[in-house]
């Protein structure tokens, strides 16, 4: 991601700053659990609990993907806002991501960093629980990905520079994300995630929409707010007027 | 060197032990040496679906645990000569089993056998990646409904990526599709999912279609594997079923309604 330098320095300058923040630091990732003790906290100190940003640190579980929409939810039920997810393997820095959190690397600070930094470093390549045969991936130019066969339900498929392409279908129960966009030469039947660094631009493409959920820069739609009669067609996803957009393919 | 079969599901009841019991006996009744282990530690059941439970002394968690050798936990089926079980420990958990334990297991039995059956315990954790582990070749057990195929896909997600084969970047685990369950009216009524709907979301190779029928209930309750019930059509559907393993061509029955005449309506023929 680039800075709009020219235009947006007028408007604002970049500070580097110390913040007090909270780290609520998760030694369980159940959701129940959590909203259990954040009750039993709230009734002891409601002060406490007055919107207060959080970083939620996972470094402590070691769990390759968490429910990280729910405990948020957990959390903002009980008036605590996380902000950001400190550690956790790939498929947690890609939920972050996409809820539309921060990501800070394991031990260290990192509190200077801004999130665009913390997202060009690393270069992922694909979440742990999903590895592909070598030879079923092919880098191409620009950070963009190609993945041959199904994306099957609890893998996920990242392009975290560019555009993502999968020939084959993804299966319900699967993740699909792309900093770029996402393209889905078969059925999509999972959740489809484009432009995860906040690129308005880019869009989702598929054969056959029957997908969870469909994001392009945080705007998402689920299956449920779907118009059904697109259900099962071929059509293109985009924003416009910072609304997601289905359109039909034909 | 043995093939080693897993037979898995991640969803709970949808025929993974009757599958492992009849396919076991079958390939044993073509005249291959096989052996079917019961992976369930906890949970036994295949000794009760293989009508052997009287005759359990040891178990794998004993061979596992050096309580117990390899001869000593193995139990020679009473119907067909080449069969054998190995059964699993009702009293322990999975952690008993060890990597490096099944490994070995698996290892010795190689050479005495022609088939190695894996009868896998539900769920995606320790238990069902240690029997998936070591497999040259996959039966995913399927029922034609959403929340069965949904998690065979997340076993085929598994099965790409947390066994050896692909762990080494070896050639990938042959996965085979076994819809069990199948019952072509309800599938008409639209109660079911169709044959088609689960072949392409799964996307793999359908090794067999076992229609829903009373022979299984029976034959699990009698202790004998269904597939030696040669008139039902579960029955028979196993022996397709094992035909196909073998490599044969064998076209495909019991996806359509059976139409019965009104006559054997009222007679109620045509055994189910």
């Amino acid at each position: 991601m680039s800075l709009n330098l020219d235009k947006a320095s007028m408007a604002f300058t970049f500070k580097g700053g110390m913040l007090p923040m909270t780290v609520m630091e998760l030694t369980s990732a159940d959701p129940e659990r959590i909203r259990e003790q954040l009750a039993g906290k709230l009734s002891q100190s409601p002060a406490f609990f007055q919107h207060t940003p959080v970083v939620l640190s996972v470094e402590r579980l070691d769990e390759p993907h968490l429910a990280l929409e729910r405990i948020c939810a957990v959390c903002r039920a009980h008036k605590l806002l996380p902000v950001a997810v400190r550690g956790g393997q790939d498929p947690v820095k890609q939920s972050a991501w996409a809820l539309g959190l921060g990501w800070f690397p394991p031990n260290e600070g990192g509190r200077a960093r801004s999130l665009e930094s913390v997202a060009s470093d690393e270069p992922v390549s694909v979440a742990p629980a999903a590895p592909v045969a070598p030879e079923a991936t092919a880098a191409v130019a620009s950070g963009s990905r190609i993945y041959r066969g199904t994306v099957r339900s609890g893998q996920q498929v990242t392009a975290p520079d560019g555009d993502l392409v999968v020939i084959g279908a993804v299966n319900a129960g699967a993740e699909v994300l792309a900093a770029g966009s996402v393209h889905v030469y078969g059925a999509l039947r999972g959740r489809a995630l484009a432009g995860i660094h906040g690129d308005a631009q880019v869009g989702i493409f598929c054969r056959e929409l029957r997908a969870e959920l469909l994001s392009v820069a945080g705007n998402y739609k689920r299956l449920e707010d779907i118009d059904p009669q697109l259900l099962g067609t071929p059509v293109q996803v985009g924003l416009r007027d910072a609304q997601l957009e289905i359109i039909a393919v034909t | 060197m043995a093939k080693i079969i897993v037979v898995t599901s991640g969803k709970g009841g949808v025929g993974k032990t009757t599958s492992a019991a009849a396919i076991a006996t079958g390939l044993a009744l073509r005249g291959n040496k096989t052996v079917v282990i019961d992976f369930d530690v906890g949970l036994r059941n295949l000794d009760l679906i293989m009508g052997c439970e009287r005759r359990v002394v040891y178990d794998l968690v004993n061979v596992i645990q050096g309580e117990a050798g390899l001869n000593q936990a193995l139990i020679r089926d009473k119907r067909v000569d080449n069969l054998h079980i190995l059964p699993a420990s009702q009293t322990r958990d999975k952690d008993a089993l060890t990597a490096e334990g099944v490994e070995q297991v698996l290892e010795s039995l190689s050479s005495d056998f022609d088939y190695i059956l894996c009868d896998s315990p539900a769920g995606i954790e320790r238990g069902a990646q240690l029997a998936m582990y070591h497999a040259d070749e996959a039966i995913v057990v399927t029922n034609p409904e959403v929340s069965s195929v949904r998690d065979s896909d997340r076993i085929l997600g598994l099965l790409a990526s947390k066994t050896r084969r692909a762990e080494n970047n070896e050639t990938p685990i042959k996965e085979h599709l076994l819809i069990t369950r199948y019952n072509a009216a309800r599938v008409d009524d639209g109660d079911m999912l169709n044959l088609e709907d689960i072949r392409e979301i799964l996307a793999i190779d359908l090794i067999g279609l076992i229609p829903e029928s009373e022979a299984v209930l029976r034959a699990s309750n009698q202790g004998v594997p269904v597939i030696h019930d040669e008139d039902s059509d579960a029955g028979r559907a196993y022996a397709d079923t094992v035909s196909r393993l073998l490599g044969e061509d064998v076209p495909l029955r019991f996806h359509e309604i059976q139409k019965k005449s009104l006559l054997s309506r009222m007679f109620g023929g045509g055994r189910r």
